[in-house]
């Protein structure tokens, strides 16, 4: 059996019943109170440094120029310096490799060689080395 | 055909002073909704410590948009959505950070005065069942999706008429009742075998 519209409707708005423990929006007040004042004191510390650094800004000298001029070029060496270098390859040019095949000459015929005469020289003239 | 004619606001006083800097104004607005915020977000988040710093967060976000509130709906809707936009984002966050177990969810709840002299107390075995009762209920609550249970929660816990649970949610009046029949199915079912067992 299901409860139905009426009896699960019933039993919701108990729900509305509930609420926070005694006391509990007097102390949520003041932890709200509280938060906000921590949050008013973070934003004027953070309000008061911009502040003094705008002030120094504003004030007259030339030497706090050439200070700052040196931090900040102090601050670019770091960031040049620090930033990773890789090596450098030279990719080898790509090109087309040609190996032209060289038709053989039909002129070019292999030639007869003479045969070669291996007879011992004392068989005959031909042999003989003459210093 | 609709009326689009605001409302009157019956805290444009209190808020006018309170965008001009009168911390007790806005005080009186902690004060007259709190309680009502605390229910609200108390029953989408089924956790006493989310609750608190989910309100805490709530308060301080109207408190630094009261100059960006133009009043074109009542202070009442306007951190009614507020709360309900912080809260739907905290859920899905904490869905993603591990996942609420029914364990973990409360069932702390103060009754009444009248509700007790109405009878309960007098009877120990109701008044157990109740209790028992209202925690199933809560967890059936937690199975609803985040939608849904927002409208159980504006419609039958805090007792908003569907006309305004619409402008709160900017959705259309007939898709609060659909979310509502869809969600009361849905309990219905959640809470059956209890039901049974005990009525």
């Amino acid at each position: 059996m299901k409860a139905n519209d009426q009896q699960l409707g019933d039993l919701l708005s108990l729900k509305r019943h509930e609420r926070p423990p005694e006391g509990y929006m007097e102390d949520f007040l003041r932890e709200f109170h509280m938060r906000r004042r921590e949050e008013a004191m973070q934003m004027g510390s953070r309000t008061g440094l911009w502040e003094r650094f705008t002030a120094w800004l504003a004030e007259p000298g030339l030497a706090k120029w050439a200070y700052g001029a040196g931090v900040a070029y102090a601050a670019v060496l770091a960031v040049v310096v620090s930033l990773p270098k890789g090596q450098e390859v030279d990719q080898p040019s790509l090109q087309p490799v040609s190996h032209p095949v060289v038709e053989p000459l039909e002129s070019a015929a292999p030639t007869q060689l003479d045969e070669l005469d291996l007879r011992p020289s004392s068989e005959g003239k031909l042999g003989e080395q003459e210093f | 055909m609709p009326d689009d004619t605001p409302r009157p606001d019956p805290d444009a006083d209190l808020v006018q002073r309170a965008r001009e800097g009168d911390t007790r104004a806005f005080d009186q607005l902690i004060l007259k909704y709190g309680d009502k915020l605390y229910g609200l977000i108390y029953n989408m988040t089924s956790n006493k410590e989310d609750t608190h710093d989910l309100l805490q967060d709530v308060f301080a976000r109207a408190y630094h948009s009261l100059p960006k509130f133009k009043g074109r709906s009542t202070f009442y809707t306007w951190i009614y959505q507020i709360a309900i936009n912080m809260t739907l984002n905290f859920l899905k966050k904490r869905k993603r950070r591990s996942g609420l177990s029914l364990n973990d969810m409360e069932s702390s709840v103060q009754q009444d005065p009248a509700l007790v002299e109405s009878g309960w107390e007098s009877d120990p075995e109701r008044r157990t069942n109740l209790h028992e009762l209202q925690k199933r209920l809560n967890e059936a609550m937690q199975h609803l999706s985040e939608s849904h249970r927002t409208v159980v929660t504006l419609f039958d816990v805090q007792g908003l008429p569907h006309g305004e649970i619409a402008e709160i949610l900017k959705v259309s009046v007939g898709t609060v009742r659909s979310r509502l029949h869809y969600a009361h199915q849905q309990l219905q079912t959640y809470l059956q075998d209890f039901w049974e067992q005990r009525f």
